[in-house]
């Protein structure tokens, strides 16, 4: 059993789960660039903006990793016929839906 | 030093659009065979050989991005917001979003070229390729015209 067989199913979570993350903000950590000052799970700005991108990619990595990690337990052929159409079809619906949840820069 | 990283940023996208460019050509049009044309060289680039120089320069890449974003939130976003930008300010939002999504796409990217002779695999590796390429060319057009718009330096 190859465990390589999991990276699609890796780039697969991790598209769906960085979407989410943006738009229910599940960052692990936030970033104070005005202080350069780091802090734990999501925070409200403290002195200037607050960033959370880290933290969606933190998020998305290590939910994609466990996820990656129990594909392993499912039937190594079904899981290849299924990734090799979804880990393109995925991020492309994905990057379609970030387009939606930010339209409001392009509308003003 | 945040200009001196732009820089190594750029040149490091270049280098990274070139290569993917490069390989999306080759597997979108292969060359049957080699005629000694510009054209031709082109098509029939040994893929495989790009495949953990991308990987590499794609991480790169979004690391030196990863680590200068700070001052774009300070100083240029803040900018695009005062003179009411908001399409090129929503432009390097998606630009955040799709590099990530792209982040995440190198580990299957590096699976479907692991086996570059296997055809069952050929549809793949070609969409997952453009798609990478796309968002590359994405990602370098919209950093560029950023730039422009705040000036070099500034």
């Amino acid at each position: 059993m190859s465990v390589a067989r999991a990276l699609p199913v890796f780039s697969i979570a991790f598209a769906v789960i960085y979407v989410a993350s943006v738009q229910y903000n599940l960052a692990v950590v936030t970033y104070h660039p005005q202080l350069a000052a780091w802090g734990l799970l999501v925070e409200a700005p403290r002195q200037g903006p607050a960033m959370y991108w880290y933290g969606w990619l933190i998020t998305s990595a290590v939910g994609a990793g466990a996820i990656a990690a129990l594909s392993l337990a499912l039937p190594a052929h079904a899981v290849e016929r299924a990734s090799a159409v979804l880990v393109w079809l995925v991020p492309i619906v994905m990057i379609g839906v970030i387009a939606y949840i930010i339209r409001g820069y392009f509308l003003r | 030093m945040t200009t001196f990283l732009l820089i190594i940023h750029s040149l490091a996208a270049v280098t990274l659009l070139g290569a993917l460019t490069h390989q999306a050509i080759s597997v979108l049009w292969p060359a049957r065979q080699r005629t000694g044309s510009f054209v031709s060289s082109l098509r029939s680039v040994p893929s495989m050989t790009y495949t953990n120089a991308i990987i590499v320069l794609f991480a790169f890449t979004a690391l030196l991005g990863g680590t200068i974003y700070p001052e774009y939130r300070l100083n240029v976003r803040t900018m695009l917001q005062d003179f009411r930008l908001h399409a090129p300010e929503g432009a390097f939002e998606l630009k955040e979003h799709v590099v990530a999504i792209g982040l995440g796409l190198l580990p299957a990217y590096w699976y479907y070229w692991k086996q570059p002779t296997a055809k069952e695999r050929a549809t793949t590796r070609t969409i997952v390729t453009v798609l990478l390429a796309v968002i590359v060319w994405y990602g370098f057009l919209t950093g560029h015209v950023l730039n422009n718009i705040r000036g070099f330096g500034s």
